[in-house]
């Protein structure tokens, strides 16, 4: 299975940039040639205070209030390196909700 | 039956005023307004037990009280015509064939709260309506039952204007009327601030259901304790209720509260017309929670709709028969709860659009019983976090479904389609 990076795409994401942010992203990755990897939108993580949000599948990595200077350090995590720890500041069991989705194929 | 509103049936046609005042027509108005108090009129509306019939339930009294005590000025009187609620036509109805009555009530009503300002927020798209109310608010200025200094001590003017009503969902909800009759889009605000103190303009404002201003003439005429001999002890009066295509004979039926669900499907409606067996009832419109067919037999009143496990809501019943797939029913009704979400509040837009994709993943057959557990889950994380009820709407029928008729729901999983093919 391909592994996702999805990018919300809810109201509140996209007025803090998320649509810049997924298109860089998959420039990005298209750059680097990561093949593994597909850039992808997602409806709603429901962390709409803490947007723009970015979410890893199958691995399930949170990236929440994420910046352009930011992805510097996800295009590492993305490549292979090191999660971006900082980031990931979302409750758990909102994390469980959506990752339970997610699991059931809710793309 | 008897009924309130409609003494000897649904009338068909429009009742002009001649007519209206020949069966008592605004004497209801007029003893009020020579004799009565604005505070007795409302004492008699709460003492008759009158209930909202927007969907809410909320007693009249109550909510007009709140109005008429506030000491802000002014205040404004709203006829809530806006009636988006799939299959309900009782407002319509009411509007187009008895807007004398509708409109007597707005005016017993807007003294009763003080107003010196009334709208007519109606459906754009009721033109019918909107002329009859239109012609009958001209009639009734002709006639002095509305404008400057209409009460015996000459202290009570009423000016009424119309409001049209933009023709989704949401414009409907009482904060959304206020804000387009403001001039706004139809988006509604958060509450509290409650209407009824900060409503129109920030100022004491009762926003009522059609249906149910159409119940206050014929209190005041009759008294509260004649209003109370039909219905029950907690849900007084009669109830319109609407029936769609399901059955034989569609339409509106006005009956008294408590009367049995049968009688409404049965001897009003004709029965269902694919004549099988009957497995839900959504007895007050998309947002209630199915009963299993076995209820057919509960009264319809607030209280024992609600021991049952659901809501009366505006009364628009829905029967649902063997052939029917409930997995296809809520499929539909998440959809348009998704469609209809103003898109304000970001729990309403995040479940209501996560709710409809996940039912199309059952309808498709994927997700697996997991992806059942949950939708009890996405909405207890949403719930009450929106402006407006819409985030709490999809929620009964959705549950309630995977409660009942679970069959449905694994066939779909392991068969990709209905148990009946």
């Amino acid at each position: 299975m391909k592994r996702i990076c999805l990018v919300c795409q809810n109201v509140d994401c996209k007025n803090r940039g998320a649509d810049e942010l997924m298109k860089e992203l998959q420039q990005r990755v298209k750059d680097q040639g990561i093949d593994d990897l597909e850039v992808r939108p997602y409806l709603c993580f429901g962390a709409c205070q803490e947007g723009p949000n970015v979410v890893l599948y199958p691995e399930k990595s949170w990236y929440a209030g994420v910046k352009k200077g930011d992805l510097d350090d996800i295009m590492g995590h993305l490549a292979g390196g090191p999660n971006v720890t900082r980031l990931d500041t979302i409750d758990g069991s909102l994390k469980e909700l959506i990752y339970q989705l997610l699991d059931t194929g809710v793309f | 039956m008897q009924g309130i509103l409609f003494p000897r049936g649904v009338v068909e046609g429009r009742e002009n005023l001649q007519a209206y005042r020949a069966r008592g027509g605004y004497e209801a108005l007029a003893q009020a307004l020579k004799g009565f108090s604005p505070g007795q009129i409302l004492q008699e509306i709460a003492d008759s037990g009158l209930r909202g019939r927007g969907g809410a339930g909320f007693p009249t009294g109550k909510k007009w009280a709140f109005t008429a005590e506030s000491t802000e000025t002014p205040h404004y009187m709203v006829l809530n015509g806006g009636e988006d609620e799939p299959g309900s036509k009782k407002d319509r109805l009411l509007m187009e064939n008895l807007p004398h009555l509708v409109l007597e009530g707005l005016i017993l009503a807007s003294y009763a709260v003080k107003a010196s300002k009334a709208y007519l927020y109606i459906n754009a798209i009721y033109e019918e309506a909107t002329r009859s109310m239109s012609d009958a608010l001209a009639e009734a200025k002709a006639a002095g039952y509305w404008g400057e200094k209409i009460n015996a001590g000459g202290d009570f003017s009423l000016e009424i204007l119309l409001s049209p009503a933009p023709a989704n969902y949401v414009a409907g909800e009482d904060t959304a009327a206020l804000e387009v009759i403001e001039g706004k889009q139809p988006l509604p605000r958060q509450k509290p601030p409650f209407p009824a103190t900060a409503g129109l303009f920030g100022k004491p404002t009762a926003v009522n259901n059609v249906e149910t201003l159409a119940n206050v003439a014929p209190i005041i005429a009759h008294g509260a304790k004649w209003y109370r001999s039909f219905g029950t002890a907690e849900s007084p009066g009669t109830m319109i209720f609407s029936m769609n295509e399901e059955v034989h004979r569609p339409g509106v039926y006005e009956l008294p509260f408590g009367t049995p669900l049968r009688y409404l499907i049965e001897d009003c409606g004709g029965g269902v017309k694919s004549g099988n067996r009957i497995k839900a009832i959504q007895p007050g419109g998309p947002s209630s929670a199915y009963l299993p067919g076995e209820k057919i037999d509960i009264p319809l009143d607030h209280n024992s709709v609600r021991q049952a496990g659901s809501a009366i809501g505006c009364g628009v019943v829905h029967p649902i028969t063997t052939e029917s797939c409930i997995v296809e029913e809520t499929l539909r009704i998440a959809e348009f709860f998704s469609v209809e979400s103003c898109g304000q509040c970001p729990a309403c837009r995040m479940e209501t659009n996560m709710l409809a994709a996940m039912l199309k993943k059952v309808q498709q057959g994927q997700g697996g019983q997991p992806i059942l557990d949950q939708f009890a889950k996405v909405i207890a994380f949403n719930k009450g976090k929106g402006f407006c009820n819409l985030v709490n709407m999809p929620g009964p029928p959705i549950e309630s479904a995977l409660r009942l008729f679970r069959a449905d729901f694994d066939s779909h999983l392991a068969n990709g389609r209905c148990p009946q093919g």
